[in-house]
């Protein structure tokens, strides 16, 4: 053993040099987030709770088709869909349940949905004492996605609208689109 | 002085060192969150009150609301007395742990001149009293975890017993040195002897420093006191908590109050005994009081144990042991041969 070596046993070199890395970060900045006082900043496609969506002329975009219902591996949601009265070719859904509890956030109902109905809000502050409140109904869900995307998208012409209709009517009369354009 | 005023004036006394050493121990554990908090980029507590100032009164409520549980199958006496059993030398310890110097007299009328002093009471065997307490605080320990019927706290209080026996040894015989300089037991009058500048201080002091008597009372007074790295009676990774594992409520408040008390009690010891109690490191400085330059003495100490637990891993048993009977033993027995030839010589 060399003598500096010695020096540095006796001395305890190596515990003084732990010592001042120690002493050393007392005086650096702390790391720590003050959760409920400052709020994370959230990455670009965070997967918080599910929402539905609306156009913007106020109707809902989802057509009761039940891919989302299909797509989710936790099977938390539950599509009902029916007729929209005096219209029978346009579907949407009557009842859309949602079970928070179960759900693990994937997303696969958003990349399922076939009308881009679905989308994942940033919203995870859902912590509850009631477990009821966490099994959300269609209109919960349409509420969160208002409050969550203000900017709605517009609604395509042939959609509810006369003119689709007579292009559905001239569909059903043909079987087969030939004028592209009108639609 | 009649005999009822000095019963009160003792009374008074003891009720003020009370308080303040209770209400040390109860910030004590605030710093050390604190302190551990900002080492590791933390910041400890801040929620209740400002930056968490209130902490310690949360959880003295929360211990003692909590449920007082004795397992069944353990032993209900020693087990209701094994906490008190290591709280009470703690605190008794402090009985002769002087904090300034000098006395207040104040005339007071029909009762006639009362005196105050900033201690309890000046025993002459005042350091033999101390390490003999710190002995009993042990029992505390190695009852409770007998008591317990609990395998990690009868581990928990087998290393305890093993741990002070062997460390107390090197505790004891590091304060030899000084005693033999001070040629007393006593407290207050082993620091009346370091007046003077900090070149008068045991630790500095001719005709053979303290110092390396210093460095191996600290490491020593780690290992009495059951802290990092010589945790090994409490070590969470092994024994859940060692011997406290089935305490809860105010027996558990006991135990963790005992732990706090004995580290200030052993911050205090070194204070006086090596860094010459209330004195100040330089004459021209006398005009503080003197109880500021002890506690903060006592506060340097009390830091350097939370450093040293921010900073070190635990100890396995056998370096324990080792450490303890082959390198401070010897180190201390050398410590005293020199200083006993140094102050033969010094003397003559």
């Amino acid at each position: 053993m060399s003598l500096s070596a010695a020096l540095n046993k006796v001395f305890f070199g190596e515990i003084v040099k732990g010592l001042g890395l120690t002493f050393r970060h007392m005086f650096e900045k702390a790391v720590t987030q003050q959760y409920p006082h400052t709020k994370p900043r959230l990455p670009d496609g965070y997967r918080g709770i599910m929402s539905l969506l609306k156009y913007d002329d106020g109707t809902e975009r989802c057509v009761g088709c039940a891919l989302c219902e299909i797509a989710c591996p936790s099977g938390v949601i539950k599509v009902v869909s029916a007729e929209e009265p005096g219209r029978p070719l346009n579907r949407f859904a009557e009842t859309y349940t949602f079970d928070v509890t179960r759900c693990v956030f994937c997303g696969f109902c958003v990349d399922a949905c076939p009308v881009d109905a679905l989308a994942m809000t940033k919203e995870y502050e859902w912590a509850s004492e009631n477990k009821r409140t966490l099994f959300l109904d269609k209109e919960q869900l349409l509420a969160i996605g208002d409050r969550n995307f203000p900017n709605r998208g517009k609604k395509p012409a042939y959609l509810g609208s006369i003119e689709g209709d007579w292009y559905v009517e001239r569909v059903k009369a043909k079987s087969y689109p030939e004028d592209r354009e009108t639609a | 002085m009649n005999v009822v005023t000095q019963l009160v004036v003792i009374l008074g006394t003891i009720g003020v060192v009370m308080v303040t050493v209770l209400l040390h121990v109860a910030y004590l554990t605030y710093f050390e969150r604190k302190v551990l908090g900002w080492m590791q980029d933390r910041m400890g507590p801040m929620e209740v009150g400002y930056h968490g100032l209130l902490q310690p009164i949360a959880d003295g409520l929360k211990l003692f609301m909590k449920e007082d549980i004795i397992p069944s199958g353990a032993n209900k006496i020693i087990f209701s007395l094994a906490p008190i059993l290591s709280l009470i030398p703690a605190l008794i310890g402090f009985a002769v742990i002087p904090w300034g110097d000098g006395q207040l007299t104040i005339p007071l009328p029909w009762i006639g001149d009362v005196t105050f002093r900033p201690f309890v009471t000046d025993l002459n065997i005042g350091i033999l009293y101390l390490l003999a307490l710190s002995s009993v605080g042990a029992y505390g320990i190695l009852l409770g975890g007998w008591a317990s019927n609990s395998k990690y706290s009868l581990l928990g209080g087998l290393r305890s017993a093993a741990q002070v026996i062997s460390y107390e040894l090197a505790l004891g015989m590091s304060l030899v040195g000084v005693l033999l300089l001070a040629g007393s037991l006593s407290l207050v009058k082993i620091a009346q002897a370091q007046a003077g500048g900090f070149w008068h201080w045991y630790a500095f002091a001719l005709p053979f420093p303290q110092i390396v008597a210093l460095a191996l009372y600290g490491i020593a007074a780690v290992a009495e006191t059951n802290r990092l790295p010589f945790d090994l009676p409490e070590a969470e990774s092994e024994l859940v908590a060692g011997f406290f594992t089935e305490y809860s409520g105010m027996r558990f408040a006991f135990f963790f109050l005992a732990e706090y008390a004995n580290m200030i009690l052993v911050s205090c010891i070194a204070a006086i005994v090596f860094l010459g109690g209330w004195h100040a490191p330089f004459p021209f400085l006398d005009f503080v009081p003197g109880i500021v330059w002890f506690l903060l003495k006592v506060y340097v100490f009390l830091f350097f144990f939370y450093w040293i637990r921010a900073t070190l891993p635990r100890l396995r048993y056998d370096q324990l042991m080792t450490f303890g009977w082959k390198v401070m033993i010897p180190l201390v027995l050398a410590n005293i041969l020199v200083t006993s030839v140094a102050a033969y010589f010094w003397m003559n």
